[in-house]
């Protein structure tokens, strides 16, 4: 039998089709893949809540099936995050962390108009609150859920606290704080990390920006930059160059607990280090204390987060808003467990308390300033809506503040850089949009 | 010879009625498809992607839909950008000083390993290990040698009044990062040039000794002109690596202390993925790829004919 010869179009169309075939899939736009399970994407790892709230929202809607997946909320998994909303992968329901990112994932369509199940729903009312905004609204559309809210407090060693005679404070300006870090200041460990973000509590939301130009000319920037710098100078704050050199910023936990500073200005999700002795040793009590003033001021430094958001793509719109519904209402609490107090009520104070600090809630914490500055104060919280050029004025603030606090380079003229930098990067946004 | 002529008749017999197929490139191209596909999948398709984004304005969030074409912005844009130009300037100090001192240091090495030294083979492996080694492993091994408090080069340098900030330090990350390049790229210079020096004409040394010519005279008439070719292959190597360099700079320093450490692999890597700008990310990396280009050309031509085998 005599075997056929291969012409050079079929060989081509074999070659094409084969390439076809490995290359499709992945790109593919259309719903063709989706499977009958709601998939939801999220940055906390499963075990710290997710798992225990997607099991819970089961049992009540037995309808609906859900898998949640993991991604790791940096650069990279952000990324994997949006190229999978892009293409068409099967996702139903997704967070956004970064203010960076929600900017262009709603402004890119990639976030289902939610006003109208917002406005149907009295118990969803404060997500349309423009003054102290819980939610991203874009051109008048709710684009954006936050399901957390992540006050900033200011932790104290209370042992190193009582030995140094401080007494506790429950409000206190920016310029006690100053002091009452010196106080605690050894000969070999450090009053604070660093200072509290001066111009956000002076300022509030969206205080990297005025008008159509960035805001920072507003003394409080520089001043932030100043005291920041001097306080490293005296020795009060942790040198800067060793939080570059060890990576702290990352790892600052590992510092307080090991005594190397007293003073933590930080935010709920960083308690989970705190009542974990197996993996975190440490023999002192943690003591709460709210964040100080700048001359009178006193928005709050931390804000809304942790926003949920829906896929237009998505073709299961109803079981996926019964998601969203149940993780910002009866759902939030398992979430406790990873730090997150959830924007809406829903939580009863001993769920807070034993979600957030442990089995042993007494051993490792004060619980009186817990309960003062936690579960009684309503800090003046928000959410930044104003997001042209964010990425770039985040790192021209990082960058110049880093030379800063190294000595390298005047407070004012660091700042004067960053806002020539701000400026130009909402300019070059503004433009486009 | 007759036994040959069978042979290549029963060959040629076989190959006819046997397969059937007439022998045929096309056939070939079938043998190397999966290869084949591949590079024009993941290298060639993306190339050509790059080129047509250097052209757009594209933040990959909007899809394939939100890609607008806008000539020649993005060139211009980089013309006007300081950013770029800080780069750039970064990027040329590292190379300049990083691949010289690799070559000359890896040359060095290369010519004491050649001797017979005791545990020769020894010291090759362990000179060669920091190239084979984890960028992760090397970027933690030298934060820590180069901590400005704690770590063992400045607890040295101290003996020299010397305490340099290294990365907690505008003025020195660069240079930490030049160190830690050098000590990476020393160990694979070297291995190469051992195997040029093993293949260095020996009739040549020996009519040198007969002459009784100096040790320099030999290196600088017979070693360094038989190395011409495996140097230039270095420094073009080192230049294209060197120019791309990006994982110690990600690990370590992030592109700073400042913008101290970001060089143009970096920057092109913040303007895409922290910023989106995936059009104009794209246009520097067709800007950088012309640079290196020119820059290994002009490399490769100025060694033209002054080889010893030229």
């Amino acid at each position: 039998m005599r075997r056929k010869r291969f012409s050079r179009r079929e060989v081509l169309a074999g070659m094409g089709a084969g390439l076809a075939a490995a290359v499709v899939p992945g790109c593919s736009g259309s719903d063709s893949g989706r499977s009958g399970v709601l998939q939801v994407w999220g940055g906390v790892p499963a075990a710290s809540g997710p798992a225990d709230l997607v099991k819970a929202f089961q049992a009540k809607f037995p309808q609906y099936k859900v898998n949640y997946t993991r991604f790791v909320n940096d650069d990279r998994g952000n990324l994997k995050l949006d190229t999978a909303l892009q293409g068409g992968v099967d996702i139903d329901v997704y967070f956004t962390y970064s203010q960076s990112a929600m900017a262009l994932r709603a402004g890119s369509g990639l976030a289902a108009d939610l006003t109208d199940r917002v406005k149907a729903d009295p118990e969803l009312q404060v997500f349309l609150d423009t003054e102290q905004p819980r939610s991203y609204i874009e051109d008048g559309k709710v684009k954006a859920l936050a399901t957390a809210r992540e006050p900033y407090f200011v932790l104290f060693n209370e042992k190193l606290r009582q030995q140094a005679g401080v007494e506790l404070p429950e409000t206190w300006t920016i310029e006690d704080f100053r002091a009452t870090a010196k106080k605690l200041t050894t000969g070999s460990t450090y009053g604070t990390y660093s200072l509290p973000d001066i111009a956000r509590i002076a300022l509030g939301p969206n205080y990297w920006y005025d008008g159509d130009r960035s805001n920072f000319g507003d003394p409080h920037f520089e001043q932030g930059f100043r005291l920041g710098r001097e306080l490293i100078a005296d020795g009060t704050a942790f040198p800067w160059t060793e939080v570059l050199s060890r990576h702290l910023d990352a790892y600052q936990q590992n510092s307080f607990l090991g005594e190397e500073f007293h003073l933590w200005s930080t935010a709920p999700f960083n308690l989970r280090y705190l009542y974990d002795a197996k993996k975190y040793p440490h023999d002192f009590k943690v003591s709460f204390a709210p964040p100080p003033t700048v001359g009178g001021k006193d928005w709050n430094g931390g804000s809304y987060s942790n926003f949920i958001m829906i896929n237009p793509r998505s073709p299961k719109f109803e079981a996926a808003w019964a998601f969203v519904k149940f993780w910002l209402t009866e759902g939030a609490t398992p979430m406790l467990k990873g730090g997150k107090l959830p924007t809406l009520g829903h939580v009863t104070d001993e769920q807070i308390v034993s979600g957030m600090l442990g089995k042993e809630p007494d051993k490792y914490f004060d619980m009186d300033s817990f309960r003062r500055v936690v579960l009684e104060s309503e800090p003046k919280l928000a959410a930044d809506t104003r997001l042209a050029g964010f990425p770039e004025i985040n790192l021209a603030v990082k960058q110049q503040r880093d030379l800063c606090w190294l000595g390298e380079k005047d407070p004012g003229a660091a700042i004067r850089e960053v806002r020539r930098l701000a400026d130009a990067a909402i300019a070059r946004n503004e433009r486009k949009s | 010879m007759a036994t040959a002529t069978v042979v290549a008749a029963g060959t040629k017999a076989r190959t006819e009625q046997g397969s059937g197929i007439r022998p045929s490139g096309w056939i070939g191209f079938l043998f190397i498809a999966p290869n084949l596909l591949g590079v024009i999948a993941f290298t060639l398709i993306p190339l050509v992607s790059v080129v047509l984004l250097a052209f757009t304005d594209w933040n990959l969030v909007s899809g394939l839909g939100g890609i607008t074409f806008n000539g020649i912005d993005n060139f211009v844009a980089i013309a006007r950008d300081p950013g770029f130009w800080h780069a750039i300037g970064l990027t040329l100090v590292y190379v300049a000083v990083s691949v010289p001192l690799t070559v000359v240091l890896g040359l060095g090495l290369g010519i004491a390993l050649n001797r017979p030294l005791p545990g020769r083979a020894v010291l090759r492996a362990i000179f060669f290990l920091p190239y084979i080694v984890n960028v992760v492993a090397i970027g933690m091994t030298w934060l820590m040698l180069m901590n400005p408090k704690a770590g063992l080069v400045n607890q040295v340098l101290d003996a020299f009044g010397i305490q340099p900030g290294w990365f907690a330090s505008s003025h020195w990350a660069l240079p930490a990062l030049i160190v830690m390049a050098v000590w990476g790229g020393v160990g694979y210079c070297s291995l190469i040039y051992l195997s040029a020096l093993q293949d260095a004409p020996r009739q040549l040394y020996e009519a040198a000794d007969i002459d009784g010519a100096s040790a320099w005279a030999k290196f600088r008439v017979i070693t360094w002109p038989s190395l011409l070719p495996t140097t230039v292959f270095l420094l073009v190597t080192l230049i294209i690596g060197a120019s791309q360099g990006f994982g110690l700079i990600a690990l370590i320093t992030a592109g700073g202390p400042g913008d101290a450490t970001t060089t143009i692999s970096y920057y092109m890597y913040q303007t895409g993925f922290q910023f989106y700008r995936f059009g104009y990310a794209s246009a520097i990396g067709l800007v950088t790829f012309v640079g290196v280009l020119v820059l290994t050309l002009v490399t490769w031509r100025a060694q033209r004919g002054r080889a010893l085998n030229d």
